[in-house]
């Protein structure tokens, strides 16, 4: 039991997602994908629907991929990693790890569906949405990920709407294992990665990884800008085992949310000269709905 | 060009990475700087590279060996030092200053205990040096030029080597025989050591520069001065100087009922602690208060635990004898007025207030002053020898240090001026004229990242109870565990210096840090390095910093 502790402790690098890649300098994609590929390890096949991921890391001829690569579009990651696994039982070969992984706007809209079935169906298959709040391949638009009052593309006055929730509506299809995690802590990110692993059937990761292009905050902020997310309460870190909802990443000191606001370009006309406006105490409201519902 | 099996697009064997190096503005360097315990240790310790050797390795042996670089008494100031170091400790706006000074005392005894040696640098040079007197000045001095191979001689006046360590500092804070043990083994380094000559009375000076080639005046201040009251001259009416000396000398001295100390100074605690075990009524009297007296203030906490009586705003006028035995001591109250040129508050005397205190004893430690006898020497203020900032004096190829030229101050601060004053003689007597390397830029709190340190609790050291420490000249701190000392090492937030503590590792989007497979540390690939700064902003100790693209 407790060399198995161990093993799912242990941080991973074995850069099986290499350099060389065209992602932006401080790319909390990038750093999510190295993370989950070397904690997955060699036996892995990676289906990657079009997305920033895609398009930075596979461009003829240096691909930073060094383990198996399916391409896919925005609508079917989870369909074709879905045929892999069944042409992989077909041929009674295996048994392999499958991520089928995708931004937010594959995830949340466009392959909503094909998602939604491979859950349905039982694949045993990983599927990792890599949550950057917009479409930031395609110039910052807006998806159904994007938070409340941020600015992007497409909201110039700031998004209106609430950011959708996937990880319970993942976890409402009745799959074994569902959970959040963010790129600060490379340890837990990785437990949660090999623990799904290891699990039979459908299983989902949701990552929050900063764009500081599509956010507006310099590079070297992409680590303590996850912490913020964590320390506010907007964004919630959790397992949901068997649909009940385990080890919850307690806040050790609430911050307000002006803290995590304020560093980032997209919600910089939230400040008026400095001064919140109301929507920040909107955002606020957010937090504390999410402190008091996961009991952060 | 090769055919690939079908379906396959690409060898992946055979992919030449892109070099995203080339997009960046600014690069990560590693840069080493000094920690402020470093910094604000007179001796210059290397604290940070003692305290993660026990951390990391748990190796007293290797810890001893490296602060044993700067310092050849490390179990002595681990009792005597006033730790500036610990004031300067980075952890103090974190939560608790480390405990520097108790760790590098369990280091300095179990190099004692363990028979550890110092390792010579040079083999054997023929240049002379002579050092006077064996304080810790002269000590470290010899230590450091025998290190590098120099013919070393130190001349001791006293009968026994170790200076004011030897003949000032009580048992029961320095016990005599850990002195003796550090200082036999500097004199391993095949140091000569000749007690009972006094330079300039026995041996002129003009002997020692003609004979060596260079000379090293370690003198100390160890004359007494007493403050000018009628009475002075009268029996049991002792300098603090004289008195210590001669407890530490082992004589017996009648000191009757009730003991009167004159001073705040370090001497006067010593004093008072001193005749407090031997079982007198102690009082302290001073002309101000508390925050101005001059002495250590762990030496007046442990004096006050010891309930040595303090008597603030008092200035003794006269000493009342009979038959020339002290029988009491006529006092005046004073009041503080504005500073004076110390900063100290100026005592100004109330009139009318005389009172007299009963005193069998009366010891005036209100100054210590530097014998010349014999030894002509341009002084400064008429007291202390000047020097040059090389340490010379106004003799050629004659060099000084510790008290005699810095007024009273520490151990610390006295091996620190022999450690530079050996550089210098080696400068002198090679006729290096170039200034030795810079020392790189102090580390602040504000630098760290201390979201990665966790706050612990601090090592404290438990004194035997007060009731036993006054019934002997046993030494009042027991030796301590040394796993809690490995555990308060490991608090050592290593500023400015990388710990391997790997978040540059595991951060960079670019796996542009590698592990070098030559010294196992981390390096960065700047093949790949984008210049995002996340390591740096992620490093907690600031060892990686942004520059500009050369």
């Amino acid at each position: 039991m407790n060399e198995k502790a161990e093993e799912l402790n242990r941080v991973e690098k074995k850069d099986l997602f290499a350099s060389g890649h065209r992602a932006c300098g401080g790319c909390g994609q990038a750093l999510a994908a190295r993370l989950v590929h070397d904690a997955a390890g060699e036996n892995t096949i990676a289906c990657v629907a079009t997305g920033c991921l895609e398009v930075f890391s596979s461009p003829y001829p240096d691909p930073s991929w060094r383990i198996p690569f399916l391409h896919s579009l925005f609508e079917n990651p989870s369909a074709v990693a879905s045929g892999v696994e069944a042409a992989y039982k077909a041929l009674k070969k295996g048994p392999v790890n499958i991520i089928a992984q995708a931004g937010d706007g594959s995830t949340a809209d466009i392959g909503f569906q094909s998602i939604s079935g491979m859950f349905e169906r039982g694949h045993n298959v990983l599927y990792v949405c890599y949550d950057n709040e917009a479409y930031m391949n395609t110039g910052v638009q807006r998806s159904s990920f994007t938070p409340y009052g941020a600015w992007t593309s497409t909201t110039p006055m700031g998004n209106t709407t609430r950011k959708k929730n996937l990880p319970l509506i993942a976890a409402d299809h009745g799959i074994p294992y569902v959970a959040t995690a963010t790129v600060d802590d490379f340890k837990d990110l990785q437990r949660k990665v090999k623990t799904a692993l290891s699990i039979e059937g459908p299983k989902y990761i949701h990552i929050l990884v900063p764009c500081p292009l599509g956010w507006g905050h310099p590079g070297d902020l992409t680590v303590k800008i996850c912490r913020l997310a964590k320390d506010t309460g907007l964004f919630p870190i959790f397992e949901i085992i068997d649909g009940k909802v385990t080890n919850v990443r307690k806040i050790p000191v609430k911050v307000p949310v002006e803290e995590y606001l304020k560093p980032q370009g997209r919600f910089r006309h939230l400040f008026k000269k400095g001064v919140p406006t109301e929507e920040v105490a909107e955002i606020q409201k957010i937090a504390n709905h999410n402190i008091e519902r996961f009991n952060l | 060009m090769e055919k690939l099996p079908l379906g396959l697009a690409l060898d992946l064997r055979k992919v030449v990475p892109y070099k995203t190096g080339s997009w960046r503005t600014l690069m990560p360097v590693n840069i080493m700087q000094t920690p402020p315990c470093t910094h604000s240790c007179p001796s210059g310790n290397d604290i940070r590279g003692f305290l993660r050797v026990l951390a990391e390795k748990q190796d007293y042996e290797e810890a001893w060996h490296v602060l044993t670089r700067t310092n050849p008494l490390p179990a002595t100031c681990g009792r005597v030092c006033p730790h500036p170091c610990e004031a300067g400790c980075n952890r103090r706006d974190f939560d608790t200053p480390l405990a520097i000074n108790s760790t590098e005392r369990a280091v300095g005894d179990y190099g004692l205990e363990h028979n550890l040696e110092h390792k010579k640098l040079i083999s054997k040079r023929k240049e002379k040096v002579a050092v006077v007197g064996s304080g810790p000045a002269g000590l470290s001095c010899a230590f450091h030029l025998g290190k590098r191979g120099f013919q070393v001689k130190i001349f001791e006046a006293n009968s026994e080597p170790g200076g004011w360590m030897r003949y000032g500092i009580p048992s029961y804070r320095l016990p005599n025989y850990i002195l003796k043990q550090e200082i036999d083994k500097i004199l391993e380094l095949g140091i000569e050591l000749e007690c009972n000559v006094k330079v300039g009375v026995n041996i002129p000076m003009d002997q020692l520069t003609r004979d060596y080639n260079a000379v090293f005046l370690g003198l100390g201040a160890q004359t007494g001065t007493s403050i000018k009251i009628p009475g002075e001259d009268a029996q049991n009416v002792f300098t603090g100087v004289e008195f210590l000396k001669l407890i530490n000398s082992g004589q017996v001295v009648e000191i009757g009922n009730d003991f009167v100390v004159i001073g705040g100074g370090n001497t006067a605690m010593d004093c008072a602690r001193v005749a407090k075990r031997l079982g007198a009524n102690v009082s302290v009297f001073y002309r101000r208060t508390r925050v101005e007296m001059p002495a250590i203030t762990a030496e007046i906490d442990e004096a006050m635990e010891e309930r040595i009586m303090f008597r603030y705003h008092t200035n003794p006028v006269k000493i009342i004898t009979d038959e020339n035995r002290v029988v009491g001591l006529l006092c005046g109250q004073m009041e503080l007025k504005e500073p004076d040129a110390s900063g100290r508050a100026r005592p100004v005397p109330i009139e009318g207030s005389e009172s007299v205190y009963p005193a069998d004893t009366v010891i005036m430690a209100t100054g210590q002053a530097v014998d010349y006898d014999g030894i002509e020497i341009q002084k400064r203020d008429d007291q202390w020898i000047s020097t040059n900032e090389d340490l010379m004096t106004s003799m050629d190829g004659v060099f000084a240090g510790g008290d005699a030229v810095l007024g009273l101050e520490t151990v610390t601060t006295a091996i620190g001026q022999g450690m530079r004053a050996a550089s210098a003689i080696e400068d002198y007597i090679e006729g290096n004229v170039e200034s030795r390397l810079a020392q790189p830029p102090v580390i602040y709190s504000k630098d760290l990242n201390t979201y990665y340190y966790t706050q612990e609790k601090r090592f404290s050291k438990e004194a035997i109870s007060i009731h036993t420490r006054l019934k002997n000249f046993k030494e009042i701190y027991p030796p301590f565990d040394r796993e809690d000392i490995i555990k308060e090492a490991d608090r050592c937030f290593s500023c400015g210096l990388c710990y391997n503590c790997g978040n540059c590792y595991m951060y960079c989007p670019d796996n542009a840090v590698k592990i070098s497979p030559s010294t196992g540390r981390y390096e960065f690939d700047l093949d790949f390095c984008k210049g995002c700064g996340l390591c740096a902003k992620e490093c907690p100790c600031h060892f990686i910093q942004m520059t500009l693209e050369k």
